[in-house]
């Protein structure tokens, strides 16, 4: 009850002096807004670019230089690291193509086979992968080529020179998926590896007894000469090209994009937390002398109310509830200044953005931490005014205004 | 006419009885010290502390109202209460039982100061309240009714910066008299005010105390205004040390 009084009278006082209370509200947001959109900003602008770099398989794909020769004993071994996600072998690219033929269109698709798998990082978590000879997931651009999509089926041929003739074998393939247009840019087809093997093998004239494909008979043990590989995440890549480096294979990833944008987010963060804890000592600093200025100019206020038999301890929630005020408030239009800057500031770079995306972004957790901090401070320093202000005798506080 | 009151006195309790209060205050290398080597104020007695401005007399009223600590206390009792023990006020101030002190300031005394002391964002009914409110004490006619007789039913619901500083003193007696205290002390209360509304407000005041048996401390430069009114003058003289770096006065009565 007591304490109710005091809080009525607090708020009957802060709403009196409203334009004082306005130009506190204003000067909590003035250095709390900006300090928001800074860090909406580098939260959007880095957290945008690891979210890319961390999505995009091609940032974690590791690819030979050169051709190699690679045996299933190598590729058993490699697989069996930790930081693998994704590792099939390619046969030599110029025996990677297919001419694909569909019934509703009269033409032919040259596409470029992809040796594919379980779990193959190009095509969705959820979605269908090449499994069995027959079966291929066609590239976007492919598919709208020959006008099919998932169910359909392709008619698949190669061609080649074998003793002095030229000869072609035909394939019935199922269409099992239509790859997004993000996982291949070109025509392309997702292949099971045994496929990729049997064409190759055609190509080279040997026989293929899978699909009853004549030829010359060939027992060496197959090698390859590259390979699709995958690291689990980004931050394997450098450790797997290393060992990949070691073992005598040099390739080529990422690493230099991955380890820019990682200096980036450390740079940036260091920039940030830099301004961060400047400004927030700052606006600690400035809440804390203007609630400190306030109460010393209520001191006189604050007497009288002692003077009329209101408690010391009453007293300290008189300018604590109204510095409460000010932060809530503050707040509130800082958040505002912050919506209308980030949407400002995402709406003229919108063209230049993937839908969704946005260069300043805040998360819900970070309007709460901005309230905590902002009471916080403000709660502090109104009771370390309060309380001195309720420390000095009443007749002091009545008499030297 | 002393006379006449002190034989009274004797038949009403001491609400007061300070002995050997002191209270330094040492300002820009000078010592100001108030010394009240006795005082005694009976139940409904009006006194009159008169001087010039600084010589301490409001050092003294604000020790009687419990808002300034004194220095140095041989003995000092209040006894607002006629039916009930005098509380020592020496032993809250030690154990700076402030609180306990608030309490006895709320329920007892009303304080009108010099200038303002009207909370700028209350009307006048409810600065008037204030006193009230703070005691818990229940909505009935009796602001109304004190504004009635100080001459502000009017402004009731208007802010004090609407009004002129004589209205506001009357609002501040108001505040000081509506909580039913036994004891009011005023500080200068017609100080800023002229000299004709002064004479008015300080017979007006005196009046409402009478009607109500409250005991009245009121400080005043000049004496002229109240000794109609018949108010009891305390004696006290002022006197500098030769080196200049102490002034003393000494209240008895």
């Amino acid at each position: 009850m007591r304490l109710f009084k005091t809080l009525r009278l607090a708020s009957r006082d802060y709403g009196h002096e409203w334009q004082m209370s306005a130009c506190f509200v204003l000067a909590l947001a003035a250095v709390l807004g900006p300090m928001l959109v800074l860090f909406g900003l580098k939260f959007g602008i880095v957290g945008g670019m690891l979210d890319q770099l961390i999505e995009n398989p091609e940032n974690r794909e590791i690819r030979p230089v050169s051709s190699g020769r690679f045996d299933t004993e190598w590729f058993a071994a490699i697989r069996l690291r930790d930081d693998v996600a994704f590792l099939v072998p390619r046969t030599r690219s110029i025996a990677a193509t297919v001419e694909l033929n569909s019934d509703k269109v009269g033409r032919i698709v040259r596409a470029e086979l992809i040796p594919s798998g379980i779990g193959d990082p190009l095509l969705p978590d959820d979605g269908p992968i090449p499994t069995g000879a027959t079966q291929v997931v066609l590239s976007q651009q492919a598919a709208s080529k020959l006008n099919v999509v998932a169910g359909d089926t392709v008619d698949g041929s190669v061609t080649r020179r074998f003793r002095g003739k030229r000869e072609r074998v035909h394939l019935a393939l199922t269409v099992a998926a239509v790859a997004p247009a993000s996982a291949f840019a070109r025509d392309g087809a997702f292949v099971d590896v045994r496929l990729v093997e049997a064409f190759e093998d055609y190509r080279d004239g040997r026989a293929v007894s899978a699909f009853g494909w004549e030829g010359t008979i060939n027992d060496d043990p197959r090698s390859y000469p590259g390979f699709r590989l995958y690291a689990h995440s980004i931050y394997d890549v450098a450790a797997l090209s290393r060992h990949l480096g070691e073992i005598g294979v040099d390739v080529r990833n990422r690493a230099a994009d991955i380890e820019l944008v990682m200096r980036m987010d450390r740079n940036l963060s260091a920039i940030y937390w830099a301004i961060a804890i400047i400004g927030l000592v700052g606006f600690s600093l400035s809440l804390g002398a203007s609630l400190w200025a306030n109460v010393d100019r209520k001191r006189k206020d604050l007497s009288v109310l002692r003077l009329v038999g209101f408690r010391t301890g009453d007293i300290m929630w008189f300018p604590v509830t109204q510095a409460l005020y000010t932060a809530v408030l503050g707040w509130l239009l800082a958040t505002a200044i912050y919506f209308a800057a980030a949407y400002a500031i995402n709406d003229m770079l919108a063209e230049q953005l993937a839908a969704g995306q946005q260069v300043c972004k805040l998360l819900p957790q970070h309007f709460v931490l901005a309230l905590t901090l902002t009471v916080g401070a403000a709660v502090i320093a109104a009771a370390l005014a309060g309380w001195r202000s309720a420390r000095i005798e009443p007749s002091d506080g009545l008499r030297e205004l | 006419m002393n006379n006449v009151f002190q034989s009274r006195n004797k038949a009403r309790t001491t609400v007061y009885h300070l002995r050997d209060v002191t209270r330094d205050r040492a300002s820009e290398g000078v010592t100001f010290r108030l010394r009240v080597p006795s005082l005694q104020i009976a139940q409904g007695e009006k006194i009159a502390l008169i001087g010039e401005s600084g010589c301490g007399k409001s050092t003294l009223l604000d020790m009687l109202a419990f808002i300034s600590q004194p220095s140095d206390i041989a003995s000092f009792r209040f006894r607002p209460e006629q039916d009930k023990d005098a509380i020592d006020i020496t032993r809250l101030w030690k154990k700076r039982q402030m609180n306990r002190l608030s309490e006895l300031r709320k329920r007892h005394i009303g304080y009108v100061m010099q200038t303002g002391g009207l909370l700028p964002y209350l009307s006048v009914r409810e600065n008037i309240a204030l006193s009230r409110s703070v005691l818990g004490l229940g909505k009935d006619d009796t602001v109304e009714s004190l504004a009635h007789e100080l001459g502000i039913a009017r402004h009731l619901d208007k802010l004090p910066e609407t009004l002129s500083v004589g209205e506001r003193q009357r609002v501040a007696i108001g505040r000081a008299l509506s909580h039913q205290p036994s004891i009011v002390i005023a500080d200068e209360p017609t100080a800023s005010v002229d000299p004709f509304a002064a004479e008015k407000i300080m017979s007006l005041f005196i009046g409402l105390a009478e009607e109500r048996n409250i005991t009245v401390v009121v400080a005043s430069h000049a004496w002229r205004h109240i000794k109609r009114l018949g108010l009891r003058r305390l004696a006290h003289h002022t006197h500098r040390s030769k080196d200049g770096r102490t002034t003393e006065t000494v209240v008895n009565g």
